[in-house]
């Protein structure tokens, strides 16, 4: 009788532990030719950053989709509005603009980066704008050869129908007393909002002014409350205007309430207004 | 020996297919990377995107900084890749005006200095 071929099977398995370790440890496959999505989260944050620039300066929307889907993210106005709110914490408010800007169309458009959106096997090569796409040399990549940029099928330019931009000037949504004896008094709080799919617009500079001053301020800094709040507090006595940065209407005579606690005793309330552009 | 030969042939295969495996099946999974790996037409697109942000906003410095994250090299030769590139990837003109301006600016850039990363 044959005795089983323990060596083999021995040898089979050291065979199989080496391969393994040349293929992982000292040679694994090289990285080249890597896309946007695969990049380090704070590079993939700086080149976001420069999309929404490219963007502010160029207006063009499906462009900047499409560089976004190279990113992968999971939702594209998710991670474009949180950039901004990091931005401007950082103190950065042109980067916190242009991140807010390309969030708001992409809400202004009902746009979510969708799920076909060519992947990173097709790679899509930007179409440049006004022209026909031209496929891109072949590359060394595998994936490349499986799924050739020919392939490319350019995404229709949409018409643009005569609706107002994203940056349409804001409009008074609602304008009330607020009388919280929790709240600070002279609350102001502003809420920025897109009257489409009733989305916070983050980024948004309002500015208060007075008789003798101004100050201005942005929403986005405390997301816990939403990404289009901010507040700021009125000084009993003295009238304000508030107006957004970009335009839009100007809200003024704007002064602390009185309101009555329950126990009869006087105190300033707050203000909520709401603002609105399409 | 007729055993050691059928020992060695074991552990060639078994190397053949710990390769394949951790080769093809498997590959060792590559996230976090910086963006020197990125393939040269996506790096053209990116500095087409600040030669486009350049243009409004005509600020030198930050077009520079932007260029930086593909290393130390001088910015103006990181912007003459896509310049290099664009022709083939059928850039419009007004792209390659826009990377040609951007070169050229950049050329006589000097680093205004304090100038931090993005």
């Amino acid at each position: 009788m044959r005795r089983f071929p323990w060596e083999a099977v021995l040898a089979l398995l050291v065979g199989l532990a080496l391969g393994l370790a040349y293929a992982w440890i000292f040679a694994p496959v090289k990285v080249a030719d890597a896309s946007p999505s695969a990049l380090r989260a704070d590079f993939k944050d700086r080149y976001r950053a420069v999309i929404a620039a490219a963007y502010v300066a160029n207006n063009d929307l499906p462009r900047a989709e499409a560089r976004l889907a190279l990113l992968d993210d999971p939702d594209s106005y998710q991670a474009l509005s949180g950039q901004a709110q990091r931005a401007l914490s950082s103190g950065d408010a042109l980067q916190s603009y242009q991140l807010a800007q390309l969030a708001s169309a992409l809400q202004g458009i009902g746009a979510v980066v969708p799920s076909s959106t060519p992947t990173e096997a097709v790679a899509p090569p930007v179409p440049p704008r006004d022209e026909t796409p031209v496929p891109l040399p072949a590359t060394s990549t595998p994936s490349d050869e499986s799924a050739p940029f020919p392939e490319y099928t350019p995404t229709a330019r949409p018409t643009r129908t005569p609706t107002p931009r994203p940056g349409s000037p804001f409009e008074l949504a609602s304008q009330e007393i607020v009388c919280d004896e929790t709240l600070p008094e002279g609350l102001l709080q502003v809420f920025a909002m897109l009257t489409t799919g009733r989305r916070q617009i983050p980024g948004v500079e309002f500015i208060l002014s007075w008789a003798g001053g101004e100050e201005r301020f942005f929403t986005g800094f405390k997301p816990e409350l939403g990404n289009g709040y901010a507040d700021s507090i009125l000084s009993p006595g003295v009238m304000y205007s508030l107006r957004a940065a970009d335009g839009g209407v100007l809200l003024s005579d704007l002064t602390p309430p009185t309101c009555t606690k329950t126990s009869g005793e006087n105190y300033y309330g707050g203000l909520k207004i709401i603002l609105q552009r399409q | 020996m007729k055993r050691w030969l059928w020992a060695l042939l074991a552990l060639a295969a078994g190397a053949g297919l710990g390769l394949f495996y951790g080769w093809i099946v498997s590959p060792v999974e590559v996230v976090d990377l910086p963006p020197e790996t990125l393939r040269a037409d996506f790096r053209a697109d990116y500095i087409l995107m600040v030669a486009e942000a350049y243009q409004s906003e005509r600020d030198l410095d930050l077009a520079a900084r932007r260029l930086a994250i593909f290393g130390s090299d001088p910015p103006a030769g990181i912007a003459s890749q896509a310049l290099q590139f664009g022709p083939s990837a059928g850039y419009s003109p007004s792209e390659m005006s826009a990377l040609r301006a951007l070169v050229e600016d950049l050329r006589g850039w000097q680093p205004s200095g304090g100038a931090s990363s993005p």
